[in-house]
């Protein structure tokens, strides 16, 4: 019997968002299919995969990645390093040294690393927050103030805050908000339907609906992200049609398995290797379950997980 | 002069100056010379906002004030008075410019003038999120320097942002008092035109934060109105400049408050006279609808989750109330606004230092509340919060609740200085804070003299104790309009919905309708969404065609139809909190009950863990479904297969609690008496055919019925 191939087309697309500005401006979403189901549909733009670098700069990066930024002294060095790896679409700076209950960095501080990190690359930005709501909510505003004109993806805001956040990213200074949301299709839908009643357009919002690494009950993930598509595109929900994206690297770098030391673990293998396996397998798994982009901090990460994107495409 | 006359005789003067400005200015400049205010991309912001069109030379200004000229109608309609109001503003606005022509710097700090772009930018953020709760525009001067001073700190006090214009600034220099955008006191000019900078920020507001199209009036006048949370306190003498600026105000939906009684008119929720200065910052909040966020609770101890299992012994106690003993009773009632005074805490009786140590007393606390969206069906949802809220104070523990509550306070609290006025502290807080949605006021009165206390318990407490369990034992399907989903298991139990009505409340026991009703008031977006029912498919069965169409949405597609009160046919899901399942029992046409807590066998040749395994996660599996205890007395438990009267074996332990009410309600369908009696328990049998001989035996109605597959 021949093979009828019959194409599941869906009347509903995700929204196309565009970060950042000029030449290096990339697009997010626009996909009316499930992902790499280009048999389905054509699938108008490719999954994206952004380098984190944090605050912290050299100091906070496990060793096996500081190789890589070797002869970089300043976050501006360190921010062009990480843009000219192979396979990076855009730069996300982590700001995790603001928490209280850590660095407790002032605003200030981390705003001209935000600045510093701004000037020295033209590829879209993607600032993440430091995970405390209520500093958050002071930091963030400021980073948005700080960034205007840039178009970038001001990340976590979160049902606590998501007034600050929102208002300023989205309404005062014209950037995209990164909606963040634990894992629950409810919540990740509740958070949309507040910013956008708060005025934000719905078109500039990006949904982070949480992750965790593979093996870290990762199965809720995948179930949440599977079901937002579902929605999204089946019943034509225009509240989960927003873009996702997804940080993979905060989580997986934390995992035992990518942090015991050799001498402690020495059947496990080289732990380069087990950092790389666990944030490449965390990302294609995010990619497959309906992640529009990732954020990962390995630089053999982002070239894996990009040819990864190129080759299905 | 009617109020119509004083608006269109300001507007008129205003107008005139504008004109004779403007001719002076091109006079002297020519028509070519720019005007704008500085650091905004908006210029002229208010004339821009309203009509669409830029203003940038003299020439175009004076066109500008041919079109403010057109919306001077002077008929005698409300609508007049509104746009003669805006062209006093516009008008306002022209004249301010003029002072800024060739460079010049009308205005020098501490006083502002015009504000830029990126104070409104900055200032927005906290506007929306509701730090800064609202605007005050003081206008004129006070009857006395303290009492601008005070008027002023009372809304810095509760962050609002305050602008002044005119003599108040004088008032507040001559004071020594702080000002600036930093502390939120922002002086804007000393002539009453001045008042547009503040106006120029909430068009502005309008049109970066609620993308209002700028020339579209109606959209940004529905946006100032619902949005910006603005007012006007006007001193007197009120001129009729500053009755034409007020109407132009009160077209953009700000109210204003003011102590002029002469030649003056009062227009319900937006002229308001209060001629006590000291009650305007009341007046004006309750005017514009302004809730004050209240971030501390003001007691000498700790207040917070922590505390909540805090076991008080009775050698660390200081004093003790004890409902089972003597009187007490807690209560949420619902009153009118003006009825209370929002804050007021009283004390009637003893505090607790007049308590001998180690005492046994009466307490009675009544939370009175008010507000628009308040409902007398929220009162027993804010009522059950009081135990938490007391068990968070530290030192102190609280169980129970109605009439049967149980507080004692410890020595560490009571040293502390803890009283009694603090627990009122304690619940005018965390009510204002948690149900703002829709308490606007709130006032608590404590009474701990004895005989007041009984009067309380037994003339107002149980009356209305009373009528709440009437209420709820009267709510049927057939008598609400609506029913509500509830989807707050979805985080484990994706595809699951719970449909909630009066008669069948969420499986896991917890969730009424009234409590799902509240939720839905409280937090619109919330886990809780109306159903309606105008579609019936089947009212035996309990099929709807929107109660479908609901759970086809809240359940992603997974699910397509759900019957409410069928067991066989697509019966409701369970998530897997489910109190019980109930099973069905081939040999008997029955159903088997089996509660959480009972941990042996049942006649179905299945514990309770093996039954809910076929009854979780979402799925319908006919013949099998989990619901809350209070639902097996329900007349609606499994109506469409006959009732109540199925129910053929349940464990004793959940028999003998819900013995009284499943009675009545075989009494009144069946005219059964006693019907428990006639139902297996684990005493009697765990196995089918023994059930059967018991059933056969008591003469149990569900023998005789069809079978149910």
């Amino acid at each position: 019997m021949p093979f009828n191939q019959k194409p599941q087309k869906f009347n509903a697309k995700i929204n196309t968002v565009k970060i950042g500005t000029g030449d290096k401006a990339i697009e997010i979403g626009g996909e009316s299919s499930f992902p790499f189901y280009s048999f389905d549909a054509p699938v108008p733009v490719t999954q994206k995969v952004g380098i984190e670098i944090t605050d912290g700069g050299l100091e906070a990066m496990p060793e096996c990645i500081r190789a890589y930024y070797d002869g970089a002294s300043s976050m501006g060095d360190i921010a062009r390093k990480a843009a000219s790896f192979e396979g990076v679409d855009f730069l996300a700076l982590l700001l995790d040294g603001g928490d209280p209950n850590g660095a407790n960095k002032s605003t200030e501080e981390l705003i001209a690393i935000v600045k510093e990190v701004a000037e020295a690359v033209d590829l879209p930005l993607v600032v993440e927050g430091c995970k405390n709501v209520e500093k958050d909510a002071e930091l963030l505003p400021k980073v948005a103030e700080a960034l205007q004109g840039r178009n970038v993806l001001v990340m976590s805001e979160k049902e606590e805050n998501y007034k600050a956040i929102g208002a300023a990213a989205g309404l005062a200074y014209d950037q995209i908000v990164g909606a963040e949301s634990a894992v629950d299709i409810n919540l990740a839908k509740q958070l949309n339907v507040i910013t956008t009643q708060l005025g934000v357009n719905g078109a500039k919002v990006v949904m982070n609906v949480g992750t965790a690494a593979v093996g870290y009950g990762y199965e809720y993930v995948v179930s949440t992200m599977d079901r937002i598509k579902g929605a999204a595109l089946g019943q034509n929900d225009n509240m989960l049609q927003m873009p996702i994206i997804t940080p993979v690297a905060s989580e997986t770098w934390g995992v035992k398995e990518a942090s015991a030391s050799e001498a402690d673990m020495p059947e496990w293998g080289p732990v380069e290797e087990r950092g790389i396996d666990m944030e490449v397998s965390t990302a294609a798994a995010d990619l497959a379950a309906g992640s529009d982009a990732v954020i990962l901090r390995h630089p053999k990460s982002v070239e894996t997980i990009s040819r990864l994107i190129q080759a299905l495409a | 002069m009617t109020l119509f006359d004083r608006v269109f005789s300001g507007n008129d003067a205003v107008y005139g100056l504008t004109e004779g400005a403007i001719n002076d200015a091109i006079s002297k400049y020519g028509e070519d010379k720019a005007v704008s205010f500085p650091d905004t991309a908006y210029s002229l912001p208010c004339y821009y906002s309203v009509t669409g069109t830029k203003v940038t030379t003299l020439k175009e200004l004076k066109d500008a004030l041919g079109v403010v000229k057109s919306l001077m109608t002077r008929d005698h309609q409300l609508n007049d008075a509104f746009m003669s109001g805006v062209a006093t503003a516009l008008c306002a606005e022209f004249i301010e410019v003029l002072k800024y022509i060739d460079g010049q710097v009308p205005y020098e700090l501490p006083i502002y003038g015009h504000l830029a772009d990126a104070v409104i930018r900055e200032l927005g953020v906290p506007l929306v999120t509701g730090d800064i709760p609202g605007v005050a525009v003081i206008l004129g001067s006070a009857p006395s320097v303290e009492d601008a001073v005070a008027l002023v700190k009372s809304y810095q006090a509760q962050g609002i942002l305050v602008t002044l214009v005119g003599g108040v600034i004088d008032q507040v220099m001559e004071a020594g008092m702080n000002t600036g955008a930093n502390v939120r006191v922002i002086p804007l000019g000393k002539d009453v035109t001045a008042v547009i900078h503040v106006v120029s920020v909430a068009l502005r507001a309008a049109l970066i934060f609620g993308n209002v199209k700028p020339g579209d009036a109606a959209t940004l006048m529905d946006y100032t109105m619902k949005r910006v949370p603005a007012f006007v306190n006007a001193f007197k003498p009120l001129d009729d400049v500053i009755v034409a600026c007020g109407a132009g105000a009160i077209a953009l939906g700000f109210p204003v408050i003011t102590n002029e009684t002469e030649n003056i008119f009062r227009v319900p929720k937006s002229l308001i006279v209060q001629e006590d200065v000291s009650k305007f910052n009341a007046t004006s909040l309750e005017a514009r609808d302004i809730k004050i966020k209240i971030t501390n609770v003001d007691i000498p101890v700790a207040f917070a989750s922590a505390f909540e299992g805090e076991i008080i012994r009775r050698k660390d106690m200081q004093v003790e109330f004890d409902g089972s003993r003597v009187d007490c009773a807690e209560l949420v009632h619902t009153v009118d606004a003006s009825e209370i005074e929002d804050h007021k805490i009283t004390l009637i009786g003893p505090d607790l230092d007049e308590m001998a140590d180690g005492s046994k007393n009466s307490i009675a606390y009544v939370v009175k509340v008010a507000g628009k969206k308040m409902q007398p069906d929220f009162e027993p949802v804010i009522e059950r919060k009081f135990h938490n809220y007391i068990n968070c104070i530290e030192g102190v523990y609280h169980t129970g609740q109605r009439d049967m509550q149980r507080i004692r306070v410890s020595h560490a609290a009571f040293n502390a200085g803890f009283r009694a006025k603090h627990i009122g502290e304690v619940l005018y807080t965390q009510v204002k804070n948690e149900f703002d949605a829709v308490v606007d006021k709130c006032e608590v009165v404590i009474y701990t003299d004895p005989a007041e206390c009984t009067r309380i318990r037994h003339e107002v407490a149980i009356p209305i104790f009373n009528k709440r369990d009437d209420r709820l034992a009267n709510l049927t399907d057939e008598s609400v309009e609506v029913y509500y989903s509830c989807i707050l298991c979805q985080a484990f139990s994706p595809s699951h919905v719970c449909v909630v009505t009066p008669e069948r409340l969420g499986l896991c026991g917890a969730v009424s309708w009234l409590d799902a009703k509240a939720t839905n008031e409280l937090d619109p977006t919330g886990p809780c969404q109306v159903i309606t029912k105008e579609r019936p498919i089947d009212e035996n069965l309990g099929s709807y065609e929107d109660v479908d169409e609901a759970v086809k949405k809240f359940s992603q597609g997974a699910l397509e139809h759900v019957t409410l009160y069928s067991i066989m046919q697509d019966p409701m899901t369970s998530c897997g909190c489910f109190e019980c399942i109930c099973g069905i029992e081939p040999f008997s046409n029955g159903v088997v009950i089996a509660n959480r807590e009972y941990a042996g066998m049942t006649p179905l040749g299945m514990t309770f863990p093996e039954m809910a395994s076929m009854t979780g996660g979402g799925v319908q599996t006919p013949g099998f479904m989990g619901h809350g205890k209070h639902f097996i007395a329900s007349k609606k438990f499994m109506k469409a297969e006959g009732g109540v009267e199925r129910i053929v074996w349940m464990p004793k332990e959940l028999k003998e609690t819900v013995a009284e009410r499943l009675n009545k309600t075989a009494k009144d369908l069946y005219g059964i008496d006693n019907f428990t009696d006639m139902i297996g328990d684990e005493t009697i049998a765990t196995d089918p055919e023994e059930l059967v001989g018991f059933l056969t035996e008591k003469g149990h109605p569900a023998l005789g019925l069809d079978p149910m597959m």
